[in-house]
C-alpha cells in the first residue's frame, strides 16, 4: 500500500532552532553563527574580537569541532565564557547540541554569543541553529573562486569577512572574482576585508557588531 | 554528508507512518528536497541505508525529487524562481531576498506492505 502525507522530516530540528532563538532573544543576546572552510580563520578573529568588545560588551562562544578542546583553550584565555562542542563524526553543528551548548553558559549579562561552527562550507548552511545572523568568513588562500562554488553558503549570509587580506599580493588574489560572485549572490551582505596580522578592517568589523548589537537591543 | 542528519528525521517519520498503518516492511519512501538544502539523493540513500538496517524500512528505496526555491526581492518585492547559483532580481538587478520555499525537507509517501498484504502473497 502506498500511504501519502506531508510531513516535515526536519520538525525537530526547526523546532529546536526556533526555541534556541526564543531563548537567546528572551536573554538579550545577539548570536551570529560563524560558518566558512576549516583553517580560514573563525578562532583568531573570535580571540581578537572579544577582547576588542570587551569594554562595553561581554561575550560567550561555543566553539565546534569534531575531536579536541584546542579552540576552546585559544578562545578561554580571552576571558570568555566558551563551551567546546565535539561533533565527533558530525560535520556541522545541530540546533540540538546549540540547545546543550547553551545550558553550560550562564547568559546574564552576556551581549553576544559567537557560535564557531564546525570548519565546513557544505554541511553548516543547511541547518538553523537558531542564530540571528550568519558571518561568513573566505580566507584568501583558499582561492578567489569559492563564492561561486558554494553559494548556498555566501547567499545566506549577512556579511562577508575575507580574511589574511596581508597574503592578496602574494597570491596574486582577484577581489574582482569574489565582487562579481557575491554580487550575483547576495548583494544584501557587506564584504571586508581583514587581517588579524596587520589589523586592517577590524574595526569595522567591531563597528559592525556593534551597530547590529545595538539594533537588537 | 549533512544527509546523515536529513536521514535521521526521516527515518523516525518513516517507521512512525508505516508502525501506524500496521505496515511490516517499507519498500519505499518518496522526499521533496528544496534545492537550498544540497540534498545529494545517493548520500541521503546510504545515510537511510545506515539507519534502517535492522527496522522495517531496510532495503527500503528512498527517492527523492528536488523542488526549485523561491524567493521575494527585499528591494522591490518581485516574486521570483532564483537558481542556487543566481539570486539576482530579474525586475530591479539586486540579490537580496527573502526566501519563500526551497528549504523543506518533505516526506510525501512512504510505499509498505502490511501483514494482509503479506498474507495474500503467502496464499
Amino acid at each position: 500500500m502506498k500511504i501519502n502525507v506531508v510531513q516535515n522530516v526536519l520538525d525537530a530540528s526547526d523546532a529546536l532552532a526556533v526555541a534556541n532563538r526564543k531563548r537567546l532573544d528572551a536573554a538579550g543576546v545577539l548570536a551570529l553563527n560563524l560558518m566558512s572552510a576549516p583553517g580560514s580563520g573563525k578562532t583568531t578573529l573570535l580571540q581578537k574580537t572579544i577582547p576588542a568588545l570587551a569594554p562595553q560588551h561581554r561575550s560567550a562562544v561555543l566553539v565546534g569541532d569534531l575531536q579536541t578542546t584546542r579552540d576552546a583553550e585559544r578562545l578561554g584565555q580571552t576571558g570568555a565564557q566558551v563551551t567546546q562542542i565535539n561533533t565527533g563524526r558530525g560535520c556541522h553543528l545541530s540546533p540540538a547540541q546549540v540547545e546543550q551548548g547553551l545550558d553550560g553558559l550562564d547568559l546574564g549579562g552576556v551581549d553576544f554569543v559567537f557560535i564557531e561552527n564546525v570548519g565546513n562550507m557544505v554541511c553548516p548552511a543547511a541547518f538553523d541553529l537558531g542564530e540571528h545572523l550568519r558571518v561568513i568568513l573566505l580566507s584568501t588562500p583558499e582561492g578567489d573562486d569559492k563564492v561561486a562554488k558554494y553559494p548556498t553558503l555566501f547567499q545566506g549570509a549577512a556579511i562577508v569577512l575575507l580574511t589574511k587580506t596581508d597574503l592578496i599580493d602574494v597570491l596574486g588574489y582577484n577581489l574582482d572574482r569574489v565582487r562579481e560572485d557575491l554580487a550575483q549572490l547576495n548583494t544584501r551582505a557587506p564584504l571586508l576585508q581583514l587581517s588579524a596580522r596587520t589589523g586592517e578592517g577590524l574595526e569595522a568589523w567591531y563597528q559592525w557588531l556593534r551597530e547590529r548589537r545595538a539594533e537588537k537591543a | 554528508m549533512h544527509e546523515m542528519s536529513i536521514a535521521e528525521g526521516l527515518i523516525d517519520h518513516v517507521l512512525r507512518t508505516a508502525r501506524e498503518a500496521g505496515a511490516v516492511r517499507v519498500e519505499e519512501v518518496v522526499v521533496e528536497c528544496g534545492a537550498l538544502r544540497g540534498v545529494v539523493p545517493e548520500a541521503l540513500q546510504a545515510a537511510f541505508d545506515a539507519l534502517a538496517e535492522g527496522t522495517e524500512a531496510q532495503g527500503a528505496a528512498v527517492a527523492v525529487t528536488e523542488t526549485p526555491i523561491t524567493a521575494r526581492c527585499r528591494a522591490c518585492n518581485a516574486e521570483f524562481a532564483p537558481t542556487t547559483e543566481n539570486f539576482v532580481c530579474p525586475a530591479c538587478g539586486r540579490a537580496d531576498v527573502e526566501i519563500l520555499s526551497g528549504n523543506h525537507i518533505l516526506l510525501t509517501s512512504v510505499v509498505c506492505v502490511t501483514e494482509s498484504e503479506t498474507e495474500g502473497e503467502n496464499a
